[in-house]
């Protein structure tokens, strides 16, 4: 009798540690780190003297600010270049990330601004190794549900989004077929221009 | 009755006749990639593996990720001498390395399907058709339509179409061997019809009865069977599919209800008020999707094939009988290097 409750305390405690020992330094990190930033975002949006057209250039600058804290544009343009990234010259690819830091920035602002109260939900942190995850969160709106999903990376004690899946479609993975087709038939210049033309036009 | 097992017949025999190329068995690999296009054969294609897909055809749309490193694998260790991120100054100077695993997302490497598009000259100009579809008849007709009709009504009309193909995801579900999803189904169908006035409304969805909606498709099935996306195809009115797809074409017509009890043209008439009623419901996504892209084909290409392997990997986790077959199909092989 003695001896069945000892065991069952031993088994007990070294499950507790087995627990304690596995969870991993940064749990909850990254989950907390974009639910911050994203609650960031809304509270900009939700700003009551933010509101009407005239505000728009302030919503967008304070927005700027917010969400180059949270993206890793570096991390991002190498994915979608892979090797590709090679062929261009230092100064392309500073040209590179800052024109596809635009590109995103003008389509993906205008759906953002047009937020209209739906619900956000973050439901799941899937750590990848230890320096990256995986966050699920959804957009619930009156006639569907879109799922987004952040993958993250941490640098210098930092977490930060370096692709985004929305409706189960990885942006980095994305572009990286576009820019791997126009690379195959052309020339980093190419690219550029196609990205410049890309900025001006809207 | 009969016109519509026709059609069906029609409709298989046309896509065997174009491609699907034979593959009798799931877990079969074709020893060679039937060559399409201008396509040389790449590594061993299989069709195995419901989105693992094709290697490429046409050679130049390949995704050189697939090369990136092929020694993937066990590399937790690996990342830890990854390089302490001081990299943002200097990054732009430091080259791309392959071998340093740097960028290799193993855990995402499914993401990375491609697909065939031995027509692309075809499916592109049928691209630049919906494109037009959409932006000058489509989204006019959709916003004056938004206007006139207030959203609770469009959003009763998209349950309605929905309500009505519960057939479809029902015999997929039980094709898929995912029997609580054909029960959640059988669960919404019964409760909609009744308390949801005929599928207008929605209330299995509501708090306390809680059935999740089951997008099972034909496309998904035949993938989870084995059944490769075969290649590229952009239908006029449609969007992107694939012959593999394109057979819910056929099953949509063949076991919705409504198609038993009215001639089949009525059919073409009742479509464009779903698009309407559909594209009110989301205006503005296909434009931020258009906008976002460098090359909106390839975008919506590369987009619709990701799109639909993770909903066979879905549907897959699911399913009773092929959840744990995932890895007993044989790998498809990776391409080689694209550049």
């Amino acid at each position: 009798m003695q001896n069945r409750i000892l065991k069952k305390r031993l088994i007990g405690c070294s499950l507790f540690l087995m627990l304690l020992l596995s969870i991993p330094a940064y749990a909850g990190a990254p989950l907390s780190a974009v639910e911050n930033t994203v609650n960031r975002v809304l509270d900009v949006l939700r700003d009551p003297k933010l509101k009407g057209p005239t505000a728009k250039p302030a919503k967008t600058e304070k927005l700027r600010v917010i969400y180059k804290d949270m993206f890793d544009e570096m991390e991002f343009s190498r994915r979608t270049l892979t090797r590709n990234w090679n062929k261009f010259t230092p100064e392309q690819r500073r040209e590179f990330v800052d024109l596809f830091e635009q590109v995103l920035e003008k389509t993906y602002l205008d759906r953002i601004l047009e937020y209209s109260n739906e619900k956000i939900v973050f439901y799941k942190e899937t750590m990848i190794g230890e320096d990256k995850a995986e966050i699920q969160s959804k957009v619930i709106a009156s006639s569907k549900e879109v799922p987004i999903y952040y993958r993250m990376i941490l640098k210098n004690g930092k977490w930060k989004v370096y692709d985004v899946v929305v409706e189960n479609v990885s942006l980095v993975q994305n572009y990286r077929t576009q820019f791997n087709e126009i690379l195959a038939g052309g020339t980093p210049e190419q690219l550029l221009e196609t990205l410049r033309k890309k900025v001006k036009t809207h | 009755m009969k016109v519509n097992l026709f059609i069906l017949v029609l409709v298989i025999f046309f896509f065997a006749a174009v491609g699907f190329p034979g593959c009798p068995a799931p877990d079969a690999v074709c020893a060679r990639l039937p060559e399409m296009g201008n396509g040389q054969v790449i590594g061993d294609g299989q069709w195995g593996r419901g989105d693992r897909l094709w290697a490429m055809g046409d050679g130049k749309s390949q995704d050189p990720v697939h090369a990136e490193s092929p020694s993937a694998g066990e590399d937790v260790p690996a990342r830890k001498d990854m390089k302490p991120s001081g990299r943002s100054q200097d990054a732009f100077q430091d080259e791309y390395k392959d071998e340093g695993q740097d960028y290799d997302d193993e855990p995402f490497a499914d993401e990375r399907v491609t697909i065939a598009d031995p027509i692309e000259p075809f499916n592109r100009l049928m691209h630049r058709f919906n494109d037009r579809l959409y932006f000058w008849l489509l989204k006019p007709v959709a916003e004056g339509y938004k206007e006139a009709v207030p959203e609770p009504a469009r959003i009763s009309v998209k349950n309605f179409y929905y309500h009505l193909l519960f057939p479809i995801r029902f015999v997929n579900c039980v094709l898929q061997a995912d029997l609580t999803g054909a029960g959640s189904e059988a669960g919404r169908f019964a409760i909609n019809t009744v308390w949801g006035v005929g599928g207008l409304l929605d209330p299995s969805s509501n708090q306390g009865i809680e059935l999740p909606k089951q997008n099972a498709d034909f496309g998904q099935t035949l993938g989870l069977y084995g059944v490769g996306h075969g290649f590229y195809i952009v239908w006029p009115f449609l969007g992107p599919s694939s012959p593999r797809d394109s057979v819910d074409i056929a099953g949509e017509y063949v076991l919705d209800p409504l198609s038993y009890f009215t001639p089949w043209y009525t059919s073409l008439g009742k479509r464009p008020l779903k698009m309407i009623n559909n594209a009110s419901l989301s205006l503005g996504d296909y434009e931020a999707v258009i906008e976002a892209a460098i090359d909106p084909y390839i975008a919506i290409r590369n987009g619709y094939i990701q799109y639909r392997m993770k909903e066979v990997q879905a549907r897959r986790d699911r399913s009773l009988f092929f959840r744990n077959r995932k890895n007993a199909a044989p790998e498809a092989a990776d391409p080689p290097p694209a550049n």
